[in-house]
């Protein structure tokens, strides 16, 4: 007699994972269907295909109230014609603009201890180790603590940036880590120090551009999460343009379900192509672990 | 050049503490030997992240504390346990805790109960299309808990597909069988945010499971049950109970499903509240306190007295 695990095991499992799968990704295709049709009141959405939401959400539709969308800037002026001024989606660039920010931080203080952790073997590296990769507190709490600590600055571009980087440092800190512990760390510093380069020179022009792929990886992932982030944001925020994840909640709280849906859309599209990227460099999407 | 930090390498039973740390500091600043200038890379190394956690971290919840435990609204004086005597004496707040708990206890059971399966099927079975299927499950960590709430919405709410079908199929009226914006909801929408998560987790640890040991009790005629029981299990245990660990951190954290999906007041949601009604920084500050005293013990105690595997 076969066993029932042997008969029936691998199916049930395997379509448990298919029904995660078609759980996690289903609501995603819908709701990127959705947002092409002009409403969604009976079973299915209907009134395709119409860009209508879009251009709305997007800002080239008229639109007021708290379904309002986004402005539109000027970014530069280029000199062609006469001086041609780009025009960019305000909350677009505005959160572009400060994630970039808080990786710029990531980068300076994620890359370093990671390599500690990584290379050198001292008392208290656990430690470390474990204050590196773990949040230290939730959005709110941090969002909480900026706003008594630092009452002028918190609402502004700095103390958002500041505090997307010490929240999303840790995803940085594990991304080059696993770059790290597959390089012969010792080895490529000692060649280098023997053939004459002092540590930083070593650290910097041999060990970093050594660990470019799980660098730029950790730089990646670091800017889309810290582009959502939500519950800091909307503790500390006060006033003036809105950072893409608040105006993603005023739509999906305010507004139309298929204009929601191609706010929403237009969010899975940034994280799309940072997949993409991702893959390029050799990983399959959001994992640190690159190898 | 005689100095003092050379004997770091064999330290007297006597030396005081003070002596200690200017040895340290002596050595971090004008390095002798081989090891204190290791050291003082070691310092460097961590300094840039030790600054941030400084300025952005550590002294912002200082602030905190300090606020929480203060006479007046705006400014840090005197001393006053006022905003604790609330919250452990107000039983508003414990039912506020309890709701905070046992959601996140629960959904981190689920979640981890399913995220096994998963990294089960995604490490060891050879399935087509692998590559694509991790790329799938790990896409919605990304996403951040209001576009996890809209995902429910578009599910179960009142125009949701599987609102619409059940409703179809059972003849009931969608506005009855939608659940999106109810408890369970809310239950599910959590699920969503942290299987992927969880899954992650769990695929680090499946990936070095000794596949010999499975090969051998095959072939001495285990089934692929008693295989998993006895000899995969064991071996993913810690990495289980890392998960749990962080898994539960992140329920705990969670705010913004709770802002589009409003049916159940937890412990963040209420921090947030605090601060609409009237800047109630006192019971906020309080309550953001011990919310980081409870992950803070939780964590390390966690860490220190099971084998958990921590990291991503």
């Amino acid at each position: 007699m076969v066993a029932v695990s042997r008969r029936v095991g691998r199916p049930v499992v395997t379509a448990l994972l298919l029904a995660t799968v078609a759980f996690l990704i289903g609501p995603i295709v819908l709701t990127v269907i959705a947002s092409f049709a002009s409403s969604w009141t009976g079973v299915l959405p209907s009134g395709f295909v119409t860009l209508q939401n879009w251009r709305e959400v997007l800002g080239l539709a008229e639109t007021f109230g708290s379904q309002r969308s986004m402005g539109w800037d000027p970014l530069v002026t280029l000199p062609i014609g006469g001086g041609t001024t780009v025009m960019v989606p305000a909350e677009l660039a505005f959160s572009v603009g400060l994630a970039l920010g808080g990786v710029l931080i990531n980068l300076v203080v994620g890359v370093p201890i990671a390599y500690a952790v990584s290379r050198y073997d001292f008392r208290g590296r656990e430690w470390v180790n474990a204050v590196s990769i773990l949040p230290l507190v939730p959005g709110v709490i941090l969002g909480v603590a900026f706003l008594r600590a630092y009452p002028e600055l918190s609402g502004t571009s700095v103390g958002l940036i500041v505090g997307y980087s010490l929240l999303k440092a840790p995803f940085m800190v594990m991304a080059v880590q696993s770059e790290f512990e597959s390089m012969p760390l010792r080895r490529l510093e000692e060649s280098a120090r023997s053939l004459g380069a002092s540590w930083p020179r070593t650290f910097l022009t041999v060990i970093v551009p050594n660990a470019s792929s799980g660098i730029i990886s950790g730089l990646i992932i670091c800017w889309a999460l810290a582009a959502a982030e939500f519950n800091f944001s909307y503790i500390v925020w006060a006033k003036g343009t809105q950072p893409l994840a608040l105006f993603l909640q005023r739509h999906i709280s305010n507004s139309s379900f298929t204009k929601a849906a191609a706010a929403v859309s237009m969010f899975f599209c940034i994280i799309a192509a940072v997949t993409l990227l991702l893959q390029q460099l050799g990983r399959r999407g959001f994992e640190t672990r690159g190898h | 050049m005689t100095d003092g930090h050379a004997s770091t390498d064999a330290p007297s039973a006597g030396r005081r503490l003070g002596a200690g740390v200017a040895d340290v500091l002596g050595a971090l600043y004008d390095p002798v030997t081989e090891r204190d200038r290791e050291y003082r890379r070691i310092a460097a190394l961590c300094a840039p992240f030790a600054v941030l956690v400084l300025l952005a971290g550590l002294y912002p919840l200082a602030e905190v504390v300090r606020i929480s435990v203060s006479t007046a609204q705006y400014r840090s004086l005197g001393v006053s346990f006022e905003a604790y005597a609330t919250l452990f004496g107000d039983p508003y707040y414990r039912s506020v805790a309890f709701n905070s708990l046992w959601l996140a206890a629960g959904t981190t059971a689920v979640s981890v109960a399913l995220a096994v399966p998963i990294a089960h099927a995604l490490e060891k079975y050879d399935l087509p299309g692998e590559d694509l299927l991790v790329t799938l499950v790990s896409f919605p960590i990304s996403l951040p808990g209001i576009v996890a709430a809209f995902m429910i919405l578009v599910l179960f709410g009142n125009n949701g597909l599987v609102t619409a079908v059940v409703a179809a199929i059972t003849g009931g009226r969608p506005l009855d069988v939608a659940f999106a914006v109810s408890v369970p909801g809310l239950f599910v929408a959590f699920v969503y945010s942290m299987v992927p998560r969880a899954t992650l987790i769990l695929r680090g640890t499946y990936a070095e499971v000794d596949e010999a040991a499975e090969e051998a009790a095959q072939s001495l005629g285990a089934t692929p049950f008693e295989t998993f029981r006895h000899v995969t299990l064991p071996q993913i245990r810690p990495g289980i109970t890392g998960a749990i660990i962080l898994t539960f951190r992140t329920a705990l954290a969670i705010f913004g499903t709770l802002i589009v999906i409003q049916t159940l007041v937890v412990w963040t949601l209420q921090i947030s509240r605090e601060l609409g009604n009237g800047w109630n920084i006192q019971v906020a500050g309080a309550m953001a306190t011990v919310y980081f005293l409870f992950t803070f013990l939780f964590t390390v105690l966690g860490l220190r007295y099971t084998s958990a595997e921590v990291g991503l």
